[in-house]
């Protein structure tokens, strides 16, 4: 028995190689401008929602609270933009007035715009590289100011979002 | 009921064939025993017998369903025709009355728990797992094949042989229904070992104590192999007792065969081997007898059981005791990363003190896998029967066969004591007959899947139900087992994967019920090398971002070497990429170079392939002396080394060594600029490129693997579509 132990203690498996053939860095896929983009029309889109967006009430938008926040993940961390499309309720607006949003990236404050006027707005700002990671979800989100509480049941509502995610 | 014709048949074919060998070799020996015990002995030197012979059959890939009907027809037959079956030892006295009604009784209710249980479809886990998984495979190719994909492919598979013959005419349920005969024989040997010492109770209490027991009742009803163990370890004792009594030479050949089956069953019973070769030893020894033809013979024969296993994972996995023992016998199909954290997982489980098994193994049995009962706290009071020359017999058996139970703290890798213990502590109380007829009842009683279920932890192993309708065939089969979630995905997978594609999965079972090819992450070196190269998208650790710049002067080098010197026992040392530079261009890698690491050369080139998702890793803590070597195969003009590292390999520190004309190793320098490489692109579509430039084009991902929900989320980032779906579990196929 020691013997057989002894023979298979010698190697017989090679333990030199030739350097093996090259790969080239995949480029990454090409998946379209949207692919960094959270449509609220998309049907997969609850698996990017993670707080204060209400279910889908219409196929191409729907209600958030006070601080809609979606996770996605960047393809790549350079050149990127913060990128929304949103409207602020005209019926709304009349009760809360003016409001106030802050964008966020990973909780950390990108920009604060005042909105003075109700109607359909869009949002644009690019987001330092050093902000984002490639192996990780990026959390986006806004914070609203004031919310327009509906009288009848008391649920407050924010912005009526469209789209919200990066653009390169 | 035609479910159960071809299970049955399958079962006690096999059982048959076994014991007619065994009897066969008794006769030739013309070993002298009492009636029972002849058959039951028989049994399991029988089923040693036959388990060679099935060894010898899958080497020569004539494990075919034919041979092995003529086999055991021409085996039983000619049993049957040369009078072998009749047994001519004496009988036991019957047993008093009291006892025969206390056994007939239990045993019988115990039976029906165990039998319905074995007859039902198979889903233990890991009996649909690897015990029949490999069977499966087997039964394929009508014999070995070479895997070198799964660990427990390498264990000794002793009693996986007596299933695979079982399983070519019934399948999975006569494997299960095999391996309850073996608890039937085990209980009738302890019996006939109290009417051998003249104590007809203690062999009644022992055997209930035994068949009773929950976790002995489940295992034996399950297509594991512990119960058959511990029948092989107990035959052993048995066996050398009897030979202490009679001294016949002749004994020491189915001592021999038994005590090298143990390890074929199980590795953990290599210890028979040394207790059977021992104990003939020390006796002769006091008699002042020659000691070394007999310690010899029992060597002999116990190393022809051993060897053909040693020489099978030589030659398939370059460790004859594979997945054990790496670092003796490193190889690149068994990391010693993994051996060392699979033992420490099976040494430990997840108890937070050790101090917790004897309530774990008795009562608890949520997080040691099932429970003996009660009864089993009260093994201390088996030292009592110390006082007796059995009683120290039956305690050195069971300390011998402990001794290996810390490498596995689960509650079945007692189960090979549990006869002893049983019998001892029968014996202990034997001459308080109210005290044992007591314990016997208490334990029947504390036993019952009712009972029990009133104080076992919730999540303990164990007998729940008696699936009769089930094992008679009344509910399909397939309806039956759908609802083990392991099974369902199995059944996805096979009808959504081509035949011969392999599938990659971080963890799922039911190998038993899938003819393709599973590769399980922690199972070999290469399937972790696969899960590595997942998991580097998204685990910061593992990328590629820490660079160690080696400048020198320019050289004149034929070979260079990196070269670690820290000592870091929580980390491995892993390069991606290792790129050398002539002036501030890299030297194209060409292919007369010659690449070598230690340790781990096998997965040198990972370090040399371009690819920020590959990587050289130690797969062992991180040591001083360890390097990778490149050989340019003539003099190169040489000024830069670029080492591309990770965060997971700690506080490693290197150094860079050349060799010139002259064939010297020189340090060229040892203090290498760090700096750190951010990455900038998602490395998902890397990642399953890679596998599939490795030929693996399909990822069963559940959402509580590493990553789980990310690819869940960005399939097409991974470059990957849904297959196939069954509860939580997704298979991607790599476009």
């Amino acid at each position: 028995m020691s013997g057989v132990l002894c023979l298979t203690a010698c190697d017989r498996l090679p333990e030199s190689y030739a350097p093996p053939e090259q790969r080239h860095p995949v480029a990454g896929v090409n998946p379209g401008p949207d692919a960094m983009m959270v449509d609220m029309s998309d049907p997969d889109a609850s698996l990017h929602i993670v707080k204060d967006i209400y279910g889908q009430a219409d196929p191409s938008w729907r209600w958030t609270a006070q601080n809609p926040t979606v996770q996605l993940l960047v393809l790549a961390t350079e050149n990127l933009k913060f990128s929304a499309d949103f409207g602020i309720w005209d019926d709304g607006f009349k009760t809360t007035g003016p409001v106030e949003i802050a964008y966020l990236v990973n909780g950390r404050v990108l920009d604060k715009v005042r909105y003075p006027t109700p109607g359909v707005k869009h949002f644009e700002k690019p987001v330092p590289a050093d902000w984002l990671s490639v192996d990780a979800d990026t959390m986006i989100g806004m914070s609203v100011d004031k919310l327009y509480v509906a009288p009848r049941d008391g649920v407050k509502f924010g912005v009526i979002l469209l789209r919200m995610g990066f653009k390169q | 009921m035609i479910r159960v014709v071809p299970i049955l048949f399958g079962a006690l074919f096999t059982a048959a064939t076994a014991w007619s060998l065994g009897m066969l070799l008794f006769r030739r020996l013309a070993l002298v025993f009492h009636a029972w015990e002849e058959r039951l002995l028989a049994y399991i030197v029988g089923s040693a017998c036959l388990s060679g012979i099935m060894f010898v059959l899958c080497a020569t890939r004539l494990a075919r369903r034919g041979p092995l009907l003529f086999l055991g027809l021409a085996i039983i037959g000619y049993a049957v025709y040369s009078g072998a079956l009749r047994s001519s030892g004496k009988r036991f006295p019957p047993l008093p009355k009291l006892w025969l009604w206390v056994f007939v009784a239990a045993f019988a209710a115990f039976s029906y728990l165990g039998f319905f249980n074995a007859l039902a479809p198979e889903h233990s886990t890991d009996g649909m797992g690897y015990h029949l998984g490999e069977v499966l495979k087997y039964r394929q190719a009508h014999g070995f094949v070479r895997i070198t994909t799964d660990i427990y492919a390498s264990l000794s598979q002793g009693i996986e042989l007596l299933y695979l013959f079982a399983f070519d005419f019934g399948r999975h349920s006569a494997a299960s229904v095999l391996h309850f005969t073996f608890l039937v024989a085990l209980a009738f040997l302890i019996l006939s070992y109290g009417q051998r010492i003249g104590r007809d109770a203690v062999g009644v209490g022992a055997a209930l104590f035994t068949f009773a027991s929950p976790i002995v009742l489940l295992d034996a009803s399950i297509a594991y192999l512990d119960v058959a163990l511990a029948a092989v370890v107990f035959a052993l004792f048995y066996l050398l007792q009897v030979w202490d009594e009679n001294r016949d030479p002749k004994m020491l050949i189915p001592i021999g065969l038994l005590a090298g089956f143990a390890y074929e069953v199980k590795y953990t019973a290599f210890v028979a081997v040394p207790y059977a070769i021992g104990f003939v030893a020390w006796k002769l020894w006091r008699q002042q007898k020659p000691v070394l033809r007999p310690a010899l013979v029992v060597s002999i024969l116990a190393a022809a059981c051993i060897l053909p296993w040693m020489v099978k994972d030589w030659i398939e996995v370059a460790n004859p005791v594979s997945p054990l023992a790496n670092s003796v016998f490193p190889n690149p199909y068994v990391h010693i990363s993994f051996e060392k954290t699979w033992r420490a997982d099976l040494a430990r489980y997840d108890l937070a003190s050790r101090w917790q098994i004897p309530l774990q193994v008795t009562v608890q049995g949520d997080h040691v896998e099932g429970f003996l009962g009660p009864l089993f706290l009260l093994t201390p009071l088996a030292l009592l029967a110390l006082r007796f020359r059995e009683g120290r017999q039956l305690l050195l058996a069971a300390a011998i066969f402990v001794c290996t139970y810390f490498s596995n703290i689960g509650t079945r890798f007692l189960i090979p004591v549990v006869p002893f213990v049983a019998l001892a502590l029968a014996l202990a109380v034997y001459n308080i007959r109210w005290l044992l007829i007591t314990l016997v009842v208490a334990h029947a009683i504390t036993c019952w899947p009712r009972i029990y279920n009133l104080y076992c932890a919730p999540g303990a192993y164990r007998i729940d139900e008696v699936p009769v309708r089930a094992a008679l065939g009344r509910i399909p089969e397939d309806v039956y087992l759908s609802q083990d979630p392991q099974y369902a995905v199995a059944r996805m997978l096979e009808a959504t994967v081509p035949v011969n594609e392999p599938i990659f999965a971080v963890s799922q079972g039911g190998q038993a019920y899938l003819p393709r090819n599973l590769l399980i992450g922690y199972q070999s070196a290469s399937n972790e090398v696969l899960q590595d190269i997942l998991w580097t998208p998204v685990v910061r650790a593992y990328q590629p971002t820490r660079i160690f710049r080696f400048d020198f002067a320019p050289r004149e080098l034929r070979k260079l070497r990196v070269v670690q010197m820290a000592s870091l026992p929580e980390n491995q040392w892993s390069i991606a990429e290792l790129r050398v530079f002539s002036g501030p261009m890299e030297i194209t890698r060409d292919a007369a170079w010659r690449l070598t690491a230690r340790p781990n050369p096998w997965d040198v080139q990972l370090a040399f392939d371009n690819s920020p998702v590959t990587r050289w890793r130690t797969w062992q803590p991180a040591a001083p002396g360890m390097y990778m070597e490149v050989d340019f195969g003539q003099l190169r003009s040489v000024s830069g080394v670029v080492v591309e590292s990770s965060d997971d390999s700690g506080d490693i520190k290197m150094k860079l060594e050349g060799m010139g004309a002259d064939g010297k190793w020189a340090t060229l320098t040892d203090r290498p600029v760090q700096s750190r490489q951010p990455i900038r692109a998602s490395l998902r579509l890397a990642a399953t490129a890679e596998l599939k430039a490795r030929g693996i084009h399909y990822v069963l991902i559940k959402p509580d693997n590493p990553g789980g929900n990310d690819y869940r989320r960005y399939p097409a980032v991974w470059g990957l579509t849904v297959a196939g779906s069954m509860g939580d579990a997704r298979l991607f196929h790599i476009k």
